[in-house]
């Protein structure tokens, strides 16, 4: 009986620390993507959905999955308008990116880590401004993507310690049976 | 952040999904190219959810900017203050001024029966979200399909134009700024009533395009909206023009980063109805040719005829060009009488060689839309004749053209 009540707390807090680092993300594209700017429109909106995706994606992959990646991609799509499927996309190539060269990522501290992070963006953003300019079938201006490139990179640092303290607290500690 | 303090998990087994989901994400791309408005629901929806919330959070998050606007013009309050007195003197003798046109034009308007101007309704709402962006530029208004709001209707502030709705949900709507890359209205300069559209490209300044090689424009012209399509209202301020790198730009008069509240213009020109479709306006007649006779349907028990010998319908084309003989004439029937359906032409109730022009006409009941041909009536002198309106509207709406573009 005891083991049974163990075995069903322990099931229970896998599901929640499977399903934190994916909320995490919604959460954040959520509140990238509320109509609202704190410098009057001067600064495009962070791509803050990439900061848990990169995170856990170095760090525990096995909670941030291909499948999990599209479904944040997609609520951003929904919620940031443009032409559909552009960050759907974005994000999954850049998650396939990292998921690739997730050791040389992971192996990223300090500055490193940022700039590893700023790769991860550069790609989404690339791949961004590519299926527009598909889309559209001409060239957009490359200076607001840039700025976002910027105030997204800019924005990991804290976004990073956000999402490490989510990590400890409610994912938990890497436990030894994975 | 992998800084070494924590361990790195194995990686998953997740090379198949991750095929799979890219495909899934390409499919995407290319179902939202097919069907632009893939999301539009589910994002009213949303919207329509946090609407309260937005509201709330909006408020100090603007007092924040304007805190952060108003710092800097601290520092040159002395300056501008300066400037706005010039500026005010100079702007009341222009006031004047416009005080005596508007009663000229008035009069004017009253001596030639011109069409009076639509009324359009408005709708008063506020900002309550801007999402500035790298591809989409928009704001969201407090006012939606429950206040009357349709797509397509033009935003303007207190200076100019904005932009237009794009999307509306019950309570909320979406703005395309005009400076936004699917934005393409329809506009006039002036002096010279020169036309183009204006394209936005997600800077500052929208580009005009479609102005013909052989105008060239000045810094300072006025731009305004010209009404083609019937989208619009005509001669609503825009911006000036202003030329960056051998291009003609448009500086916009409104801000869209500062307004608070805008009005939403309800416009819907009434389409021109055409006349009914006399017998003697066929082509044939007017051609000179002997109209096809009605032929009576076929009896029901009549054998399908063989595609070799059975003979088509046959169409009287009208040619393009009025007067002239129809292109195709109707053939015999080889077999047996077929019906035979004789078009009308484009410009009906014209003689042959006649050019007309739709007018309308002031009536004291109202405008009326009439078609007169424009030399077989000449007007009298002394009598009210009918005005003729030399820009028929254009099929291209900027909601019907932005939709493609989306």
């Amino acid at each position: 009986m005891e083991l049974n009540e163990r075995t069903g707390t322990a099931m229970g807090g896998r599901l929640i620390s499977a399903l934190v680092p994916v909320l995490v993300a919604f959460l954040a594209v959520l509140a990238s993507s509320l109509p609202l700017s704190l410098t009057n429109g001067l600064v495009p909106a962070p791509l803050l959905g990439l900061v848990p995706i990169y995170f856990w994606c170095l760090v525990r992959p096995d909670l941030m999955t291909p499948a999990g990646v599209f479904g944040i991609g997609l609520f951003q799509d929904i919620l940031a308008g443009g032409p559909p499927g552009v960050w759907t996309l974005s994000f999954v190539v850049a998650y396939a990116v990292i998921e690739r060269q997730r050791e040389a990522f992971a192996g990223l501290s300090g500055l490193g880590a940022v700039l590893g992070f700023a790769t991860a963006v550069l790609i989404a953003s690339a791949c961004a401004y590519a299926t527009v300019a598909l889309y559209y079938w001409h060239a957009p201006p490359i200076s607001p993507i840039v700025a976002e490139l910027v105030v997204t990179v800019l924005l990991y640092i804290p976004g990073a310690y956000l999402v490490g303290v989510v990590h400890r607290r409610l994912v938990g500690p890497l436990r030894s049976d994975f | 952040m992998a800084n070494g303090t924590w361990k790195i998990a194995r990686r998953g087994n997740t090379q198949l999904p991750l095929v799979i989901v890219l495909a899934l994400a390409v499919a995407l791309v290319l179902l939202g190219k097919a069907q632009s408005n893939l999301f539009d629901r589910a994002r009213t929806a949303i919207i329509d959810k946090m609407q309260p919330l937005l509201v709330v959070v909006q408020a100090p998050i603007s007092e924040f900017d304007r805190f952060l606007g108003s710092v800097d013009e601290l520092f040159a309050v002395y300056h501008q203050n300066l400037l706005l007195k010039d500026e005010n003197a100079r702007l009341r003798q222009w006031r004047n001024v416009a005080v005596v046109m508007q009663d000229r034009v008035k009069r004017y308007q009253s001596l030639l029966h011109a069409v009076p101007d639509p009324d359009i309704r408005s709708v008063l709402s506020q900002v309550i979200g801007r999402a500035n962006r790298p591809f989409l530029q928009t704001m969201i208004l407090d006012a939606g399909a429950g206040n009357n709001v349709k797509p397509g209707e033009a935003v303007v502030d207190a200076r100019g134009m904005i932009g237009r709705i794009y999307l509306t949900g019950q309570r909320t709507s979406w703005v395309i700024l005009l400076t936004d890359l699917n934005s393409r209205i329809p506009v006039a300069v002036a002096p010279g009533n020169h036309q183009a559209i204006m394209v936005g490209d997600n800077t500052a300044t929208p580009t005009l395009d479609t102005l013909s090689q052989t105008v060239t424009l000045h810094a300072g012209d006025q731009v305004v909206s010209s009404g083609d399509g019937g989208l619009l209202p005509p001669g609503l301020p825009v911006g000036t023009v202003v030329e960056q790198a051998g291009q003609y730009r448009v500086a916009l008069l409104a801000d869209a980063a500062s307004a608070q509240d805008v009005e939403i213009l309800a416009f819907r020109r009434p389409p021109e109805e055409l006349p009914a479709n006399a017998r003697s306006q066929l082509p044939a007649v007017a051609a000179g040719l002997k109209p096809a006779a009605p032929v009576p349907a076929a009896p029901a028990t009549l054998p399908a005829a063989p595609t070799s010998t059975g003979a088509a319908p046959t169409h009287a084309l009208p040619s393009p060009v009025p007067g002239a003989a129809p292109s195709v004439q109707p053939k015999p029937a080889l077999t047996r009488a077929a019906p035979t359906h004789a078009l009308p032409s484009p410009v009906s109730g014209a003689a042959p060689g006649a050019p007309t022009k739709t007018a309308h006409s002031a009536q004291p009941n109202g405008a009326a839309t009439v078609t007169v041909p424009l030399q077989a009536q000449p007007p009298a002198f002394g009598t009210v004749a009918p005005q003729p309106q030399a820009a028929p509207d254009t099929n291209q709406t900027p909601a019907g053209q932005a939709d493609q573009d989306r």
